[in-house]
């Protein structure tokens, strides 16, 4: 991150929302079932009309194992993860950061992509929260988080890094 | 070295309410600020707006339906600036270069996605492998 003179001392007086005491920790791992269901109605939504996203013959024809998980399909199994965790009586990742979604924005996210997800596989999703970072003479405060997706067998599939801002006045 | 490469652009829209309600419940983030316009209103937003990762699929679909998502590496963006409700965005992307992404031969990829008024409400990059690499 870039060393802008003013940020070391804004974050030792920031008034910022995020609970920035969880820096460097990560959450407990979670597995999902990715639910043929789940692709079709996300790339359906997102206008995808390959059939490798819709048709278990299209995609088998193609190569694939199942239907494949188009390039955003890791946040719904960060959803699922969270509607998992929130079972077991854990906070979410939202929850964890304290995040008021009435300021919330979304600065960033990218993705690396090492293997390709399919229906009926189970991944294991972890978050580990970076860094907080204040912006903009104190009016925003940044979160990096750092977002793994696996698989027992085919390892680790897709890396993700997000970046969240609050607004601040 | 240029990289003769034509890339279709891609209209998605309008973000109707419809759109933004699907979105919630296909990715399974309910945050009701893209849902909810009492909610937007009362947060000082004037209206819902759209989920950054309804745009960033629909961005991606610029690289994957012209290369195919088998080559994709890496997919990133910036959301410079909010899409709201009733916006169309217009989705480009043009290949930047030839790079060596972890010992393969890759092309960088910039992505843009601007709603009808110019704004660029995301920009970014995407890593895809050279179809020539792959022969």
């Amino acid at each position: 991150m870039s060393g802008k003179g003013n940020e070391v001392g804004d974050r030792t007086l920031s008034r910022g929302i995020f609970d920035r005491s969880i820096r460097g920790t990560t959450t407990s791992p979670v597995i999902v079932r990715v639910e043929r269901d789940r692709i079709r109605f996300l790339s359906q939504v997102l206008g995808i009309k390959d059939p490798v996203h819709h048709e278990v013959a299209a995609a088998r024809a193609a190569g694939h194992r199942d239907l494949l998980a188009p390039p955003s399909f890791p946040m719904v199994i960060e959803a699922l993860a969270h509607d998992e965790r929130a079972r077991v009586g854990l906070p979410n990742m939202l929850e964890l950061l304290r995040c008021d979604l009435r300021y919330l924005l979304h600065g960033g996210e990218a993705y690396v992509y090492t293997g390709p997800i399919f229906a009926g596989d189970d991944i294991e999703f972890a978050a580990e929260f970076l860094d907080f970072q204040d912006k903009k003479q104190g009016t925003l405060e940044i979160a990096d988080v750092a977002l793994r997706f696996s698989h027992a067998e085919r390892g680790l599939l897709v890396t993700g890094r997000r970046t969240l801002i609050h607004r601040l006045r | 070295m240029p990289v003769k490469e034509i890339i279709p652009d891609l209209v998605f829209g309008p973000f109707t309410r419809t759109v933004l309600a699907l979105y919630a419940g296909a990715s399974g983030d309910h945050n009701p600020i893209h849902i909810d316009s009492d909610f937007a209103r009362d947060a000082g937003q004037p209206d819902v707006f759209a989920q950054g990762m309804l745009s960033f699929g629909v961005l991606a679909r610029v690289v994957t339906e012209w290369a195919g998502q088998d080559r994709l590496r890496r997919f990133g963006v910036r959301f410079a600036s909010m899409v709201h409700v009733h916006d169309t965005v217009t989705c480009h992307g043009h290949v930047v270069e030839r790079i060596d992404h972890e010992g393969r031969l890759c092309l960088r990829v910039a992505v843009e996605a601007k709603t009808q008024n110019g704004h660029i409400a995301l920009s970014g990059e995407a890593i895809v492998e050279d179809r020539d690499a792959l022969r």
